[in-house]
């Protein structure tokens, strides 16, 4: 039964992505700029002719229905195309950038979570102290902080003037990583190379604190309102008529409970830090799916653009489902 | 006569507001012997939970208790450390609570919430498998003492599978699951349609008559009251207004206040009567008038019910108390 859920809404994100793939087809087609033009605008010497022959190799010169009819079928056999630019299969690409991106929005959320939770619980806790007031501020500057900003702050001060962390990418070319997976953490434990662990690990600090900044902030504010909210509930004087210990009372009966309501906010958040990381990708020179496609939305490589924004759609959708499960388990009253 | 099981000395529980201080329980002195079962009614607002958090040393900040003392079985419940009240907690005085829709945790199961309340007293012997398994057996005797069908079952469910009326018993089971000697119960019907009030209150009954525990029920339905308890407190304002045996205040009410709320008793049986509410409303505690904090509704007041002084509960015959100048 569950299970059978479970797999309708992994099913179920097949037409989500192909109607978020026709979506981005017209809407690459519709802005202007011609990618042929693009790709050839800087080489000086190229015939008409010659454009037309490559027009002819990306079926742009025929109508967009042909080139969308074609589209569609191609990746329904499971072919996303082959990139304008580079001259390899989209997929290809995606799974090579796709690893870093994630291991990214993983860091992300581990140092989002990490600090989000113990300060929402204490500042709930501590209400109206010293405590709460400073962080319920931090998070407020958390959520208004520009992350290109927070990400240069971090890399003037950590990286330039203390030079303790790296500026750029994921890992020191010297460690000698043999890629298995191309999560490098993951790699690194896996072939048991300390040095490639620790560079990954220091490459990944600032991102992720940079990335994660927006998700603790606003898992913060969250799990404090709510956590307030509930303690105020008969079932916690319950708890402690029952003679309960006070870190019981608190974190057993009124951080399980306030879980519900941060657990759904979390599940929007991810979604934000597997397809909101462009900018930090950038900032940061990660070689993530994030600058990949921006580098593509310029290009005007159409498939490589529909190729990431359907991998998008279906991380997207993976991690809510992954939430709805997290949620019915900690909430007895839904059921998938 | 013997050691009372509960005495209040002159307990007073206080919140600072903004408009004030606001004496929510203003010198209470009551006292629940062994076995016997105490009401204590008033309208909304007289500091009928107040005083049974205060009991329970868990009145919600920025409340405290300034003044008074809380003696069970002769040792004062105030000058306990933290640990030792949370001894006393659950164990030797255990609470119910108005709407048994918010009491119960609705992220555990019914049995688990039952379960808890043996654990923290360490009720049950043995280890691991055997000691769960002791609890549960445990459990299920206790749902089955409170009227749960199909405890094996029930013990499994969510509170949100269960009726009001079984919540509510849930609650009862949680209470009596460590054989407490004194059960708070904070308006343990008022939620439920009167055929389920009538049955917990038969629970209850049972409960008292069987184990000898003392209750204190608190409510505002004086009906209710003088059908199940032995003794009344009358409450305004945080203070006691009168007491005594449920027969003498219901058929002979001393106090003006008393008066008026059985006045307010609709009737069923017998002469018809027109109903005849309090006139005014339930006092602000921050700005109460000086003397009788009743004066402003009271049909028979005095000048001097309004001078600035506390007017004494006197005890007007053996176990008869009342607070009013007509006495
Ligand atoms: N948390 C609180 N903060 C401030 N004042 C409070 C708080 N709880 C109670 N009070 C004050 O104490 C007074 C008594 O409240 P209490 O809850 O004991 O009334 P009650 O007799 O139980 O009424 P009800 O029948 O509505 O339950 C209230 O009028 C209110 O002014
Ligand atoms: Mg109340």
């Amino acid at each position: 039964m569950r299970a059978a859920k479970v797999l309708e809404r992994v099913l179920i994100t097949i037409p989500i992505m192909l109607g978020v793939a026709v979506m981005v087809f017209i809407f690459m087609r519709l802005t202007p700029g011609d990618p042929v033009d693009i790709m050839m605008g800087e080489m000086v010497g190229i015939s008409d002719a010659e454009m037309e022959a490559m027009r002819r190799e990306f079926n742009l010169d025929k109508p967009i229905h042909v080139q969308l009819w074609l589209f569609l079928t191609d990746v329904l056999r499971g072919d996303l195309g082959t990139s304008f630019v580079k001259r390899v299969p989209v997929a290809e690409l995606i799974l090579a950038h796709l690893p870093a991106t994630i291991e990214l929005a993983v860091g992300a959320l581990f140092f989002g979570l990490a600090i989000s939770i113990p300060i929402g619980i204490l500042s709930a806790v501590k209400q109206y102290s010293i405590l709460d007031r400073a962080s319920m501020a931090g998070a407020f500057l958390g959520v208004s902080m520009p992350s290109f900003w927070l990400g240069l702050i971090l890399i003037l001060f950590f990286s330039v003037k203390l030079g303790v962390l790296p500026v750029q990418g994921r890992i020191d070319h010297d460690v000698g990583l043999q890629e298995v997976t191309g999560f490098y953490v993951l790699d690194s434990i896996l072939t048991g190379n300390r040095a490639a662990l620790v560079s990954a690990l220091r490459h990944l600090v600032l991102p992720s604190v940079t990335l994660g900044a927006t998700l603790a902030a606003i898992v913060a504010r969250v799990l404090r309102s709510s956590l307030v909210e509930i303690l105020r509930a008969d079932y916690i004087t319950l708890a402690r008529a029952k003679g309960q210990v006070e870190f019981l009372v608190i974190m057993k009966h009124g951080v399980r409970n306030a879980l519900i309501p941060t657990v759904t906010v979390v599940g929007l958040q991810v979604g934000a830090l597997l397809g909101g990381n462009m900018v930090v990708e950038t900032v940061f020179g990660w070689p993530g799916l994030g600058r990949l496609v921006v580098s593509a939305i310029f290009n005007r490589d159409f498939p490589l653009v529909q190729g990431a924004v359907m991998t998008y759609a279906f991380t997207y959708v993976i991690a809510n489902l992954l939430v709805d499960v997290l949620y019915t388990y900690l909430n007895p009253k839904i059921t998938l | 006569m013997s050691q009372p099981l509960l005495e209040l000395r002159n307990l007073t529980t206080v919140f600072p507001t903004r408009r004030g201080l606001v004496r929510a329980v203003d010198g209470l002195d009551l006292t629940v012997r062994e076995g016997e079962k105490l009401g204590i009614v008033g309208e909304s607002g007289s500091g009928k939970s107040v005083t049974l958090l205060s009991i329970l040393r868990l009145v919600p900040p920025p409340g405290r208790i300034v003044a008074g003392d809380v003696l069970f079985r002769g040792e004062s419940l105030l000058a306990k450390s933290s640990s030792e009240m949370r001894r006393v907690r659950g164990r030797k005085i255990a609470m119910i609570f108005q709407d048994p829709m918010t009491t119960l945790n609705p992220v555990f199961r019914v049995g688990e919430q039952i379960r808890e309340s043996l654990r923290i007293h360490g009720l049950v012997d043995g280890r691991g498998r055997a000691r769960r398994r002791a609890e549960i057996e445990r459990v299920i005797q206790v749902l089955n003492d409170v009227g749960i069908p199909y405890p094996e079952e029930s013990l499994r469910r969510y509170p949100h599978e269960f009726s009001g009326g079984m919540q509510q018993r849930a609650i009862i089971a949680i209470a009596l699951s460590c054989e407490p000697q004194l059960l708070l119960a904070d308006e343990p019907t008022t939620a439920l349609d009167v055929t389920i009030q009538a049955q917990i209150l038969d629970l209850l009954e049972r409960i008292n008559r069987e184990r000898g525990m003392g209750i204190i029920l608190v409510t505002h339905n004086l009906g209710v009251v003088a059908e199940f308890c032995d003794t009344i407190a009358i409450m305004y304002a945080g203070q006691i207004m009168e007491k005594g045996a449920t027969e003498e205040v219901t058929t002979e009410p001393l106090h003006p206040y008393t008066r008026g709320l059985l006045r307010c008793l609709p009737r069923i049986y017998g002469k018809r009567e027109k109903i005849r509410p309090i006139p005014g409303l339930v006092p602000d505690l921050a700005t109460l008038p000086p003397g009788c904090p009743f004066a402003p509704r009271c049909d028979v007041v005095r000048p001097e019910c309004r001078e600035d002084r506390r007017i004494p509960l006197k005890e007007v015959e053996p176990g008869r108390w009342v607070r009013c100048l007509l006495y």
